[in-house]
């Protein structure tokens, strides 16, 4: 199927699903769960279970609010902020302190990951170790690719602070791969 | 790792991933749920969700302020207020004025919680933040009872 005849669909689908055909809904849960749920797992720190629920919350909350989908972007993207904005709700509920590094002590050996371990497994595993709000500008930053300006208005925090973040957070991750960068 | 490496690396995480177990079955049973359960329609004016959310959050500083001033309350001298008790539902005031604060919080938090999960049945978040109420107030009721004794 070509993007475009996606997209047609995902647009038939997401009408019907607002004027309340479920099994429209289905598709588009089939169409965008990967997408959502790669977001939101590797923003809960690669806690299968967390992302579970939260990707659950986000196709709940995307059902109630369909009816008030105006088209202005896509379907995929609208739901893509709606689950990342509710992981980083989960995130300020569950207490992160925003400024909070990982004391250096806390790190793990550098000796337990080494460097040829920059391989993906590794480097997820690595992320996941970072402190909430770190890991979740590292995050949308250099995986998702979000600006500074957007992490810093759903975060709630400077620009400056976002960089600062994500300057820290990077080293961090340098660290527990065991590379002096 | 030069910086071109290490983006390229970063971004080649950004992939779509299938959950471990089928979220649908879920989804649709909490869709049901909440189609029993009237919702209040969407408008971008009240932007509901983030309210929601808000409130949520503010719940659950409640907890932990509530835990904190029990703890406090535990590593204090025994107080000589007599706790009282009426019942595990519904309103319940301690004697002890250091408990009376944290029995308040706590009570309004199960209220917004109960209220919030009319609205979205199917929210795991949320089940989870009224079951800590649930626990934080059987931790004040010992910590009454202790203050009590």
């Amino acid at each position: 199927m070509s993007p475009a005849s996606m997209r047609a669909n995902d647009s038939d689908d997401v009408r019907a699903a607002a004027s309340g055909d479920r099994h429209a809904f289905q598709r588009l849960y089939q169409l965008h769960v990967g997408r959502v749920h790669g977001a939101v797992y590797r923003l809960a720190g690669y806690d299968h279970a967390r992302a579970e629920d939260l990707t659950q919350d986000a196709f709940i909350r995307a059902w109630q609010k369909l009816p008030g989908f105006r088209h202005e972007s896509a379907f995929g993207t609208w739901l893509y902020r709606l689950a990342v904005n509710l992981a980083l709700m989960d995130i300020r509920a569950r207490g992160a302190d925003p400024v909070s590094m990982l004391d250096d002590e806390h790190l793990p050996d550098a000796g337990e990951t080494p460097f040829c371990a920059a391989e993906r497994e590794e480097l997820e595993r690595a992320i996941g170790k970072l402190p909430p709000r770190a890991r979740a500008v590292l995050v949308l930053h250099d995986i998702e690719g979000w600006r500074h300006e957007d992490i810093g208005s759903e975060l709630g925090m400077a620009v400056g602070t976002s960089k600062a973040q994500l300057h820290r957070a990077r080293g961090l991750l340098r660290k527990v791969l065991g590379e002096s960068s | 790792m030069n910086e071109f490496e290490w983006r390229r690396q970063m971004r080649d995480l950004r992939q779509p991933l299938t959950p471990q177990r089928d979220l649908w079955v879920s989804i649709e049973a909490a869709l049901e749920d909440s189609e029993r359960t009237p919702v209040t329609p969407v408008t971008r004016e009240t932007r509901p969700a983030r309210r929601h959310w808000m409130i949520a959050s503010g719940i659950a500083a409640s907890l932990l302020l509530a835990g904190g001033i029990g703890w406090q309350v535990l590593h204090a001298p025994a107080a000589t207020s007599v706790a009282s008790s009426k019942g595990r539902t519904g309103s319940w005031k301690p004697a002890d004025p250091r408990l009376a604060g944290a029995a308040i919080e706590l009570n309004a938090a199960q209220m917004e919680l109960q209220l919030a999960i009319k609205q979205a049945p199917g929210s795991p978040s949320l089940q989870r933040l009224l079951s800590r109420a649930e626990q934080q107030q059987t931790q004040l009721r010992q910590l009454a009872s202790q203050a009590a004794g």
